[in-house]
C-alpha cells in the first residue's frame, strides 16, 4: 500500500513553522474480535501508523469507506478510545484522556432529552464551575450563532434533526475547545436540511475561526467542507495520501462548486483513491 | 432562509399534534364510560337483592353501611392506621429500592453478587413469610411496616436498576467526551435518564404495598382496613365488610393516579415520544 509521507504533504508553505493544533504521529488501534467462545481471539488492526497535523483555522476532513477506522480516529483523538501506540498532541500536550480543550459533536444529536436547548448548551460549562449568569449568557450566544436564538426554551423532542444538531454544535463550541471534532455529524439528516447545515457549518467557522476535524463518508461533502482532506484506506486504516482542497475561503455553494473541473477532478481521484479502483 | 424547511416541519408537526388532540377531545368516551358506569351498577344492585345479604351484598346497602361506618368514626379510625403503615413502609421501600437500585444497575460486580438474591425474592410470593414475620416483630405496628416495605421494595430496586442499565450509551459518552467525573455522570446522566423507570416502579411498587398492608392486617388483626374486613366478615356483615375494601380500592386509584402524575412531570418527553 502507498503510504505517502506526512511532513511533506503537510508542509504547506504557509504553515511553516507554525505549531500545529493537532498532531497525530504513527497512532496504531487494533481491537480483540472473537467469533465463538471456542476460538481463539484474532486481532482486527483497524489502525495503522496514522500521521498528520492539522492547524489553526482548518477545516479538515477524513474520509474512507465504512470500517476503515475514521470514527475510532476521532474518538481516540477525543481520548473516548485509547490508542496502542504512537503520539497525540493537541497544542502540544499529549492526550491522555477526554478533555475539555476538544469539543465533540455526535452522528447523533445525543442531546439529553430532560434538558432544554439552552440547558444543553450549558453542559459542559456547568462542568467548568461556570456560574448560572454567565452559563445563561454564553449559551444564549451561541444558540443566536447557529440559528437556534428563539429555540432556547424548546425541549429537544420539540426540534427537529436539523435544529437538534445545531444544538449539539453549539454544545460543542460553547466550551471554546481548542479543536472541534465532528463525528458524521449531517449523515442522519435528509438532504435538503444537510446541504444547510454544511453552508452554516462554513459560516460559523468563518465567525469563531475555529480549528475542525470532520469525519463524513460524503466526498461531496468532504470538499466543499475541507480545507484539506485525509483518505484513509481500509484494513488496516492507514493514511492513503492528502488532499489540498484549492476552493479557498470564499466558495460557491455546493450546487455551483459541483460543475467546477477542480471539484470532479478531485472527486473522482478520491473516489479511486477509496474504492481501490481505476476511475470510472 | 436556512432554517424554512426546519421551521416548516415544526410547524406541521405542531399542527398535527393540535388537530389530532382536539379531534379526541371531541369523542364522546367520557358519555361512553358514564353509561357503562351505571349499566353496572345498576346490575349488580338488581342481581344484589336476589342473593341472601350472608353472601353478597348491593350498592345501596354499602352506602348506608358506610354512611354508618363513617358516622361512628370506626373507618375514619381504620383508614388512618392503614394510611400509617402504607405511606411509611412504601416511603422506605422506594428510598432503599432506589439508592439499591442504582448501584446494582450502575455497577456489575454488586449486581453479580445480588441478582440471584434479588430474582429469588422477587419471584417468591413473600406474603407467605408474614407468619414468620409476625414471630420476629410481633403482632405490632413493625411487623405490618416490614411486610410493606419488604412488598414494595423489589419492584422499585428492579426497574430503578434496569432504568440504570438501559440508559442509552450515547449519552454516557456525551458525559465522558465532556470530562465529567463518574460522580458528574451519575448525577446529571444517569440518575435523570433513569428516573422514568423509577416512577414506573414506584407506581408497581404502590399496589404490592397495599396488598401487604392488607395481608398484615388479616394476620395482626388489630386495626386498620385489613382488619376491619375481617371483622366484618367474621360478624357476617357483608355490606360493612365492602366498605374496607372499597376504600382500599379507591386508595389504589388515588395513590396511582398521582404515580402517573409524577412520571409526566418528572419525564415529559418521554409522554410524548409514547404518542
Amino acid at each position: 500500500m502507498k503510504q505517502i509521507d506526512v511532513a511533506t504533504t503537510a508542509s504547506v508553505p504557509n504553515r511553516a513553522g507554525e505549531a500545529p493544533r493537532l498532531s497525530v504521529s504513527n497512532v496504531c488501534k487494533a481491537f480483540r474480535i472473537r467469533k465463538g467462545a471456542s476460538q481463539p481471539a484474532a486481532l482486527l488492526q483497524v489502525l495503522k501508523s496514522i500521521s498528520f497535523e492539522v492547524y489553526n483555522n482548518e477545516i479538515v476532513s477524513l474520509i474512507g469507506e465504512s470500517g476503515c477506522g475514521k470514527t475510532t480516529l476521532l474518538r481516540i483523538i477525543q481520548g473516548l478510545i485509547h490508542h496502542d501506540s504512537g503520539t497525540l498532541l493537541v497544542e502540544g500536550q499529549p492526550v491522555t484522556g477526554p478533555g475539555r480543550d476538544r469539543g465533540f459533536v455526535f452522528q447523533q444529536p445525543s442531546l439529553l432529552p430532560w434538558r432544554t436547548a439552552q440547558e444543553n448548551v450549558e453542559f459542559g460549562l456547568e462542568l467548568q464551575r461556570m456560574s448560572a449568569t454567565d452559563r445563561a449568557a454564553r449559551a444564549r450566544k451561541l444558540l443566536q450563532l447557529v440559528g437556534l436564538g428563539d429555540a432556547a426554551e424548546q425541549f429537544p423532542h420539540q426540534l427537529s434533526g436539523g435544529m437538534q444538531q445545531r444544538v449539539g454544535l453549539a454544545r460543542a463550541l460553547a466550551i471554546e475547545p481548542a479543536l472541534l471534532l465532528m463525528d458524521e455529524p449531517f449523515s442522519a439528516l435528509d438532504a435538503q436540511t444537510r446541504e444547510v447545515l454544511q453552508k452554516e457549518l462554513l459560516r460559523i467557522q468563518a465567525e469563531t475561526h475555529k480549528t475542525i476535524v470532520f469525519v463524513t463518508h460524503d466526498l461531496d461533502e468532504a470538499l466543499y467542507l475541507s480545507d484539506r482532506i485525509i483518505v484513509l484506506g481500509a484494513r488496516p486504516g492507514g493514511v492513503k495520501e492528502i488532499i489540498e482542497v484549492p476552493f479557498g475561503s470564499n466558495r460557491p455553494e455546493l450546487p455551483l462548486l459541483r460543475g467546477d473541473p477542480r471539484f470532479q477532478a478531485l472527486r473522482s481521484r478520491i473516489w479511486e483513491l477509496i474504492s481501490n479502483r481505476p476511475t470510472l | 432562509m436556512a432554517l424554512t424547511t426546519e421551521v416548516d416541519d415544526a410547524a406541521r408537526e405542531t399542527e398535527l399534534e393540535e388537530l389530532g388532540g382536539s379531534k379526541a377531545a371531541r369523542k364522546p368516551y367520557w358519555l361512553v364510560r358514564a353509561i357503562s358506569i351505571v349499566l353496572i351498577l345498576a346490575l349488580w344492585e338488581v342481581v344484589g337483592r336476589q342473593v341472601s345479604p350472608l353472601f353478597m351484598s348491593y350498592p345501596s346497602a354499602i352506602a348506608r353501611a358506610a354512611v354508618q361506618l363513617t358516622a361512628s368514626g370506626e373507618l375514619w379510625g381504620a383508614f388512618l392506621s392503614s394510611m400509617e403503615t402504607l405511606t411509611l413502609g412504601f416511603l422506605l421501600a422506594t428510598i432503599a429500592g432506589v439508592l439499591l437500585g442504582l448501584l446494582i444497575g450502575r455497577y456489575r460486580y454488586v449486581d453479580a453478587a445480588t441478582d440471584w438474591l434479588v430474582n429469588a425474592l422477587y419471584s417468591t410470593p413473600l406474603v407467605a413469610i408474614t407468619p414468620l414475620v409476625v414471630l420476629w416483630f410481633g403482632l405490632g405496628f413493625s411487623a405490618k411496616l416490614f411486610i410493606v416495605f419488604i412488598l414494595a421494595i423489589f419492584p422499585v430496586l428492579i426497574n430503578t436498576a434496569s432504568g440504570v442499565r438501559n440508559v442509552p450509551s450515547q449519552l454516557i459518552d456525551v458525559g465522558n467526551a465532556f470530562a465529567a467525573s463518574e460522580r458528574e455522570i451519575f448525577a446529571k446522566v444517569i440518575l435523570p435518564a433513569s428516573l422514568p423507570y423509577m416512577m414506573t416502579g414506584i407506581r408497581l411498587g404502590i399496589g404490592r404495598a397495599i396488598i401487604g398492608m392488607v395481608v398484615a392486617e388479616f394476620f395482626t388483626a388489630i386495626n386498620g382496613l385489613g382488619a376491619l374486613i375481617i371483622k366484618y366478615g367474621n360478624q357476617f356483615e357483608t355490606a360493612a365488610m365492602f366498605v374496607p375494601i372499597l376504600c382500599l380500592m379507591l386508595m389504589g386509584v388515588v395513590y396511582t393516579a398521582i404515580a402517573i402524575r409524577f412520571e409526566h412531570w418528572v419525564a415529559p418527553w418521554r409522554h410524548t415520544e409514547d404518542e
